[in-house]
């Protein structure tokens, strides 16, 4: 089978893989590096468990190959914690019971950041269609939009 | 917060939580061993066929393949808990499109899917019964020709395709009809839709030399699984070792056996770790979603708006197999009476055989159902009386200390209370704001399911303390609920507690994650081991304190003598840990019975609620008079949960609850056409999503039941019963217009708008 060497920089790290072409950037993370904060379901880009920021913007890595990833930064839920320091917004969701089991949230929480990087001071309405990609059946949405706003009020 | 608690009663945040937001927190669909190979799963596309010939011999060659499995390669057993019904693999018949064929076992997903492609299968498809009223035909086909020689629960009422019919009777309804004023009858119905959890259902087995299987999986109940998977590997429970690492919510369809079998039958077979996953068409094809039902309601009521008789039957399309039906046929008779004084009832649920998957338990199984008929009614009853639905409601709901159908004496009833909160909250007396605008409402009541459950507590040299419970944590906080009990009762603090859970080799037995009661049965077993271990602490505190042990209190990690000196908890242990072993104590649960009329009841699994919940919900939503499209402006709920152990997730139960009661009141269903699932993927089956679901508003009431721990109730569930009624209702306030069958899509509303038209 072809094999494809690639270099990938994922959380500021430099990562070397050898696989076909065909992997796609959520198999390299959970199932070559092990970076298993990055969820996986639908395997179609409906549900959002997957989601991680590809030079700062939200994507779907469930439908991304790993080998457009070259030469570009991805950063997942295990590299939003800076130093062991937890994001604003894993803080915020922790405060606001914003997590029921929990399996929906690292990717709604890249979700929100490359949304919060764009749009400073969103509204409860635009918070929601941020999130739109991003199915919790837990939730029901609300605390997860109150946590996101109040890193908003707060900084 | 309740007076007199420091840690119970507050909104503290969920322990798991810091694992949860950072993605190091480790669920089953994460799991994997060295080495582990990649099982998948053929299906037949057959609703009802013959099995010719299945053939795996090319399969077997393909590269990578290490096992290869069908029917003739497994225990010819049959499982399943009320009727022994199931089987691992089609043996010489197909059941249901979606029925498990062969399965295999690969180095690589890639391969795996390979071996699937190379499986050659001849079926001869047969007529296929795809609903209730063709299983129920005079003269139907059986789905199981052999049903009365399966093993099943001798309490259920079976009859060919009916797998379980539950009754109610009270009274004489004959009688109540006569002495009504008017006779209301209707007929509802509701589609299947699946519980939507995020994470695929997954399971990794391993065996070891000794022949002790491992399965790490997400199940909601490891101890069944246990039970089942000795079963079918046809070994003795101790041999199988069931773990929880972790689970992205259940809803009930993670109850009964799903790819745990698959995993520890093929692994058995290649030698070697196997994992299987479920894709999102076998989730929506051959899952456990809720049943489909046809509900038919007549109730009598007089000019005044009492009621005075109900003869309510419902059928649930319960699939290929048993499963959970009979159990929810059962239940379904208690929510068809509805949360109201009735003397005179005759209700019935059945459980029906047809060529589906085999439809299972969610989140309030056959609550949504029912409450979606009987509260509908309600209304069209008020409104031909020139009632207020409110007040109809209020003339006959139960109140303290009444019966419920069964004859079971109710206590800690808070209806009255929820109804008159949310009406208030979303200002009921107006409750036509403007054209196309309208309010509605819907209440209920559910149970808190009993079981036993037991803890093992014990005090870390730190003076920490390390809980230890066979429950598994499915997303709602429940164990962060019983850990707060704990740490109230032991004088420690939240942060003091470590929880080891869900493995059924060295955790205790409990119930399992299911029907509103891990908070509410575990909170209650480490209130048993509290006062267990605290009697231990205090014995050798007065040793050595030298003080009398009355004398003595336990509190802030440490016990302290009248005197003010003190010996901490992290002593203790350590003194105990040279000397005796350790602070250790087991605490158990179980709910005690509560008391029906078994007179009353025939074919009933399930005869009474323990510590039943109440609540009412109100909405105000619009309906756009050309496209029916449904917005909703408020959404208010009023709970009474007895006590809120932590009222920020009870919120959370709420609000998700809600939502995915929304989901199916408005747009989610699973789409059969002649046997086949239409819709099997995340585009077509529409789940709501953030711009969907409104703000909701939760109001906690607290009636305090006599049993739950600080007079806790359940809360899980409750939440998702009333959402498909208050829209119903409400969109025939905004409209006048009467949808009797879920979802109420834009396009069911345009159409009536349509024929309503003059």
């Amino acid at each position: 089978m072809t094999t494809l060497a690639l270099s990938l920089t994922i959380n500021g790290a430099t990562h070397e893989v050898v696989v076909p072409p065909h992997r796609t950037l959520l198999d390299v993370l959970r199932n070559e590096l092990g970076l298993t904060g990055t969820k996986e379901n639908c395997l179609e880009a409906e549900c959002g468990v997957c989601t991680v920021l590809l030079d700062g913007v939200a994507v779907n890595a469930c439908i991304v190959l790993a080998a457009q990833c070259r030469g570009r930064e991805v950063t997942t839920i295990e590299g939003l914690a800076a130093g062991g320091e937890l994001h604003p917004l894993q803080r915020a969701f922790i405060d606001r019971g914003a997590v029921q089991c929990g399996y929906c949230i690292p990717g709604v929480i890249l979700a929100a950041k490359a949304y919060l990087d764009e749009v400073a001071a969103p509204s409860a309405d635009e918070v929601r269609e941020a999130l739109a990609g991003n199915l919790c059946r837990c939730t029901g949405y609300q605390k997860i939009v109150e946590a996101i706003l109040s890193v908003t009020e707060t900084r | 917060m309740t007076p007199g608690t420091r840690i119970v009663g507050r909104s503290l945040p969920r322990m798991d939580a810091p694992g949860k937001v950072t993605g190091t927190a480790l669920y089953a669909a994460d799991f994997a061993l060295p080495g582990m190979l990649h099982g998948k799963v053929l299906r037949s596309c057959e609703p009802h066929a013959r099995i010719v010939r299945i053939d795996t011999a090319r399969a077997a060659k393909v590269g990578g393949v290490r096992a290869v499995l069908t029917a003739a390669d497994v225990p010819d057993v049959r499982y399943g808990g009320s009727v022994k019904d199931e089987e691992v693999f089609a043996r010489d018949r197909v059941r249901f499109a979606g029925q498990p064929l062969a399965a295999v076992a690969a180095t690589s997903p890639e391969g795996a899917a390979a071996a699937l492609e190379a499986i050659e299968v001849v079926l001869e498809p047969l007529p296929a019964i795809l609903d209730v009223a063709a299983a129920l035909a005079p003269g139907a086909a059986l789905v199981h020709e052999g049903w009365a020689s399966y093993t099943a629960l001798p309490i259920l009422h079976r009859d060919g395709n009916v797998c379980n019919r539950a009754r109610i009777v009270v009274g004489d309804v004959e009688r109540g009809f006569a002495e009504a004023d008017r006779i209301f009858e209707h007929r509802f119905t509701t589609p299947s839709v699946h519980q939507g959890y995020t994470e695929p259902r997954a399971a990794v087995a391993q065996w070891d030399s000794s022949g002790q299987v491992t399965v790490w999986s997400n199940t909601q109940l490891p101890f069944e699984i246990q039970t089942t998977l000795s079963e079918i590997l046809q070994i003795p429970p101790s041999r199988v070792r069931v773990i929880v690492p972790g689970i992205g919510g259940g809803f009930g369809g993670k109850l009964r056996v799903g790819v745990e079998h698959f995993a520890a039958l093929l692994a058995r077979r290649a030698g070697r770790a196997v994992k299987v996953m479920t894709t999102s068409e076998e989730e929506l094809t051959a899952a456990y979603a809720r049943q489909p039902a046809i509900v038919e309601l007549k109730t009598g009521v007089t000019r005044e708006g009492r009621l005075t008789a109900r003869e309510g039957r419902l059928w649930f399309d319960t699939g290929a197999f048993a499963g959970s039906g009979p159990g929810v046929a059962s239940v379904a008779t208690l929510m068809l009476a509805g949360p109201y004084r009735i003397p005179n009832l005759l209700l019935e649920g059945r459980a029906v055989y047809t060529h589906k998957t085999n439809f299972g338990s969610f989140r309030a199984p056959s609550g949504p159902q029912a409450n979606f008929a009987v509260e509908s009614q309600m209304d069209i009853i008020a409104d031909a009386l020139g009632l207020d639905p409110l007040e109809l409601r209020l003339r006959n709901i139960v109140h303290e200390g009444e019966e419920g159908p069964t004859g079971q004496v109710l206590a800690a009833v808070g209806l009255e209370e929820c109804l008159r909160k949310v009406a208030d909250a979303i200002d009921w007396k107006n409750r036509r704001p403007a054209p196309g605008r309208g309010k509605g409402i819907a209440c209920g009541w559910w149970t808190t399911t009993g079981g036993s459950s037991g803890v093992y507590v014990k005090v870390n040299p730190d003076g920490t303390v390390a809980l230890n419970t066979g429950a598994a944590e499915i997303g709602t906080a429940a164990l962060t609920g019983a850990a707060q009990v704990l740490a109230e009762d032991l004088g420690v603090e939240l942060a003091d507690v470590n929880v080891v859970s869900a493995d059924t080799l060295s955790t205790p037995f409990d119930f399992g994650a299911q029907g509103s009661r891990t908070a509410f049965a575990v909170g209650n077993a480490c209130r048993a081991a509290a006062a267990d271990l605290k009697r231990q602490i205090l014995a050798l505190a007065a040793r050595q304190l030298g003080a009398e042990e009355s004398a003595l209190e336990l509190r802030e990690r440490a016990v302290v003598a009248a005197d003010g000196t003190r010996v901490t908890l992290a002593e203790l242990a350590r003194i105990s840990q040279a000397t005796g072993g350790g602070l250790i104590a087991h605490g158990t649960f179980v709910a005690p019975p509560t008391p029906y009329d078994a007179k009353r009841v025939e074919g009933h699994v399930y005869p009474a609620f323990h510590s039943p919940s109440f609540h009412a919900h109100a909405v105000e939503l619009s309906v756009d008079a050309d496209t029916g499209e449904v917005t909703i402006h408020r959404y208010v709920v009023a709970q009474d949960v007895g006590f809120a152990m932590n009222p920020t997730y009870i919120e959370g139960q709420i609000e998700g609850g809600v939502a995915q009661g929304l989901g199916q009141a408005l747009s989610e269903e699973i789409v059969y056409d002649e046997g086949r699932v239409l819709n099997a993927n995340l585009t077509d089956y529409k789940m709501p999503t953030a711009v969907d679901v409104p703000r909701i508003e939760s109001i906690l009431v607290q009636h305090p039941s006599l049993v739950g721990p600080f007079g806790a109730k359940g809360v899980g569930e409750p939440p998702n019963i009333e959402p498909p009624a208050a829209v119903a209702n409400a969109v025939a306030s905004a409209i006048g217009v009467r949808i009797s069958s879920l979802p109420i899509t834009a396009e069911k509303i345009a159409l009536a708008l349509r024929e309503q038209a003059p």
